[in-house]
């Protein structure tokens, strides 16, 4: 364990920046989002949770997949570094470990390249994250519902505490490791600085609300797939898709052509299980035209089909759906509803 | 890099035959213009159809393996993608990009009896299927064909519906819904030809049509004795990507474009939005 003075944060992100593009929470108006850095000064640590997940630095909301004009198709050329990402908390830094297994392998057929995404690969593979363990979670955080916890590493190449005056850095995995030791202005941490750390931990904790145990959703989402409560928990969502841009885990998109005479892009967007058109056919059969359907579709990929497939929750509580929803439905008590119905 | 499966690659139109009077359902020939992008493909799978500057749609390959050098698709006319598509002239360039998802159960089918039910244009991998095992035909048991359409009008392949009929080692019943004047054939629904043709339960089904088509006909499959492990369907969602990203094809824990499109009615049965 290692520890850098918070006043010479910038000497470190300096360096950082020498072999890696680096990303880091960045308040512009009143949002602060993953942006690319160049000193450690436009870095904003108050944020708790940013307001878009960090999953659009490796998956944006929109990406030119590939331009096209009469002398043929071409894909834009990344020359840039590999990514780091500095302050991503664990609900984000998880999110990415699940989105990497959609999107940089295919369950159906493992390894084969054919089924691997380009443009997410080009990004994730190799970038390094710096997880910022989370000393006062929100209101809104339920990351303990689903393994997690403030101070969880899973997902993290570097595990980063912030104290009154440092910040210090576990090496979680080889390649994290790697990069702390080659920095040779850090300070050994010592046993008071792991006393500090159980302690914010503690606290950190102590900021959580009650837990629940959400393992029986599994089973119990798949037994009420055609009960009434679906009725009455999508019976104020309005299907504005908030909550899916917001999440650090879904990663529906839309594929369209922007340009005209002969000359444009290929490009990708976000898209949301939440609209309507997401699923209607040419032919005007839409297998989930009624915004129930849409709503039991998001908590069943989260908590049920996406566990089938991969064994794990597609939520990490950040909490951003619950913040941002405009007429207040919040998913924990949706989960709730689920297991006492 | 990996290689990059969202780049289409190019192909030429060689022929389009319009399938009907109104014109709203054209067959499309495409060749491959560079001999390096050519791929084998199995009957039932599909290809996303790029017009670019429009984007692309999900389409069944219609031509069969054993027919070299093309791949063909029957689009219907109905939105913006198939619009365009429509405009296509001979010796156009557009965009492919495939083959995607699974195909028909070939390998399970061999010396089996083999039942092709089928409704409207949803005929196309059908009919690569049924060409595959018409060349391969020693290697399967009696084949029989139910397909209809709202009318004569809306029956595609037109030509090669007579030409099978003619042959004596497959049985073609053809049917329309309502009665029209100068029609021989069956008279009647689907699923109530289905019933009425009574094909043996020992066999195969393989049924491919409209939503509601699938929905009536897997009763009376059931009623005659078919087993859910021989009965198989191909689905159609909008898919985007065609390699298990986008989400947008999703059924249940299931993904059309990678798991499907073709599942055996076992598999769908404990998928509540298959149908």
């Amino acid at each position: 364990m290692l520890k850098i003075k918070k006043t010479k944060l910038n000497e470190f992100i300096d360096f950082l920046n020498r072999d890696y593009s680096v990303y880091a929470p960045v308040e512009h108006g009143k949002k602060t989002t993953f942006k690319k850095i160049e000193t450690a000064l436009e870095i904003d640590h108050s944020a708790y949770n940013t307001s878009k997940s960090a999953k659009e630095v490796f998956f944006p909301q929109a990406e030119v997949m590939f331009k096209y004009s009469k002398e043929g198709l071409k894909v834009p050329e990344r020359n840039e570094k590999p990514f780091a990402i500095w302050a991503i908390r664990n609900c984000d830094a998880k999110s990415l470990k699940m989105l990497d297994s959609v999107f940089g392998d295919a369950r159906q057929h493992p390894g084969k390249d054919y089924f691997k995404d380009p443009y997410w690969k080009q990004k994730y593979d190799n970038c390094l994250v710096f997880n910022l363990a989370c000393n006062e979670p929100l209101s809104t955080c339920f990351c303990h519902w689903f393994d997690g916890n403030p101070f969880d590493k899973t997902g993290s190449d570097v595990f980063v505490v912030e104290t009154a005056d440092h910040y210090i850095m576990e090496d979680i995995s080889d390649k994290g490791k790697k990069f702390i030791d080659s920095y040779d202005k850090a300070e050994k941490a010592d046993d008071n600085d792991v006393k500090v750390i159980d302690e914010l931990k503690a606290t950190a904790e102590s900021y959580l609300g009650d837990k629940i145990d959400t393992k029986p959703l599994f089973d119990k989402l798949k037994k009420i797939w055609d009960e009434p409560v679906w009725d009455e928990v999508s019976a104020k969502c309005i299907n504005c898709g908030a909550c899916t841009f917001v999440c650090p885990t879904c990663h529906c998109f839309d594929v369209d052509d922007e340009g005209k005479d002969g000359k444009g892009s290929r490009i990708r967007l976000w898209d949301s299980c939440m609209f309507q058109l997401f699923t209607k056919e040419a032919s005007g059969h839409n297998p989930r035209g009624v915004a129930v359907q849409r709503v039991r579709q998001r908590i069943m990929h989260k908590y049920n089909y996406f566990r089938d497939n991969y064994q794990v929750d597609l939520c990490t509580g950040c909490g951003r759906c619950v913040s941002v929803c405009p007429v207040n439905l919040d998913i924990r008590e949706v989960i709730k509803k689920v297991l006492e119905y | 890099m990996c290689n990059n499966t969202y780049i289409p690659i190019p192909m030429k139109v060689e022929k389009i035959l319009s399938e009907n009077p109104d014109g709203s359902l054209r067959t499309f020939d495409l060749s491959f213009v560079n001999e390096e992008d050519k791929f084998d493909y199995m009957p039932g799978q599909f290809c996303e159809f790029s017009i670019l500057g429009k984007g692309e749609s999900p389409f069944g390959i219609a031509s069969s393996p054993t027919e070299e050098g093309i791949l063909k698709f029957t689009v219907n006319r109905t939105g913006s993608v198939t619009n365009e598509i429509h405009y296509l002239n001979v010796g156009d360039i557009v965009g492919i990009r495939g083959p995607l998802g699974n195909w028909y159960p070939l390998e399970k089918l061999k010396g089996k009896d083999v039942v092709i039910i089928g409704g409207g244009f949803a005929f196309t991998t059908l009919r690569s299927m049924l060409i595959y095992m018409l060349e391969n035909r020693k290697d399967y048991g009696d084949i029989t064909v139910i397909y209809g359409a709202r009318n004569p009008d809306l029956l595609i392949y037109k030509e090669e519906l007579a030409e099978w009929d003619k042959r004596d080692d497959l049985t073609l019943h053809l049917t329309i819904d309502t009665p029209v004047e100068g029609w021989a054939k069956h008279t009647g629904f689907v699923p109530t030809i289905t019933k009425e043709v009574s094909p043996d339960p020992s066999a195969w089904a393989i049924v491919c049509g409209p939503p509601i088509m699938i929905k009536f006909t897997l009763p009376v499959l059931k009623e005659l004795g078919f087993d859910d492990t021989r009965i198989y369907t191909s689905l159609e969602r909008r898919m985007k990507c065609g390699i298990g990203k986008c989400g947008r094809c999703g059924i249940g824990s299931k993904y059309v474009c990678i798991d499907g499109p073709v599942f055996s009615f076992e598999e769908l049965k404990s998928i509540p939005d298959a149908f």
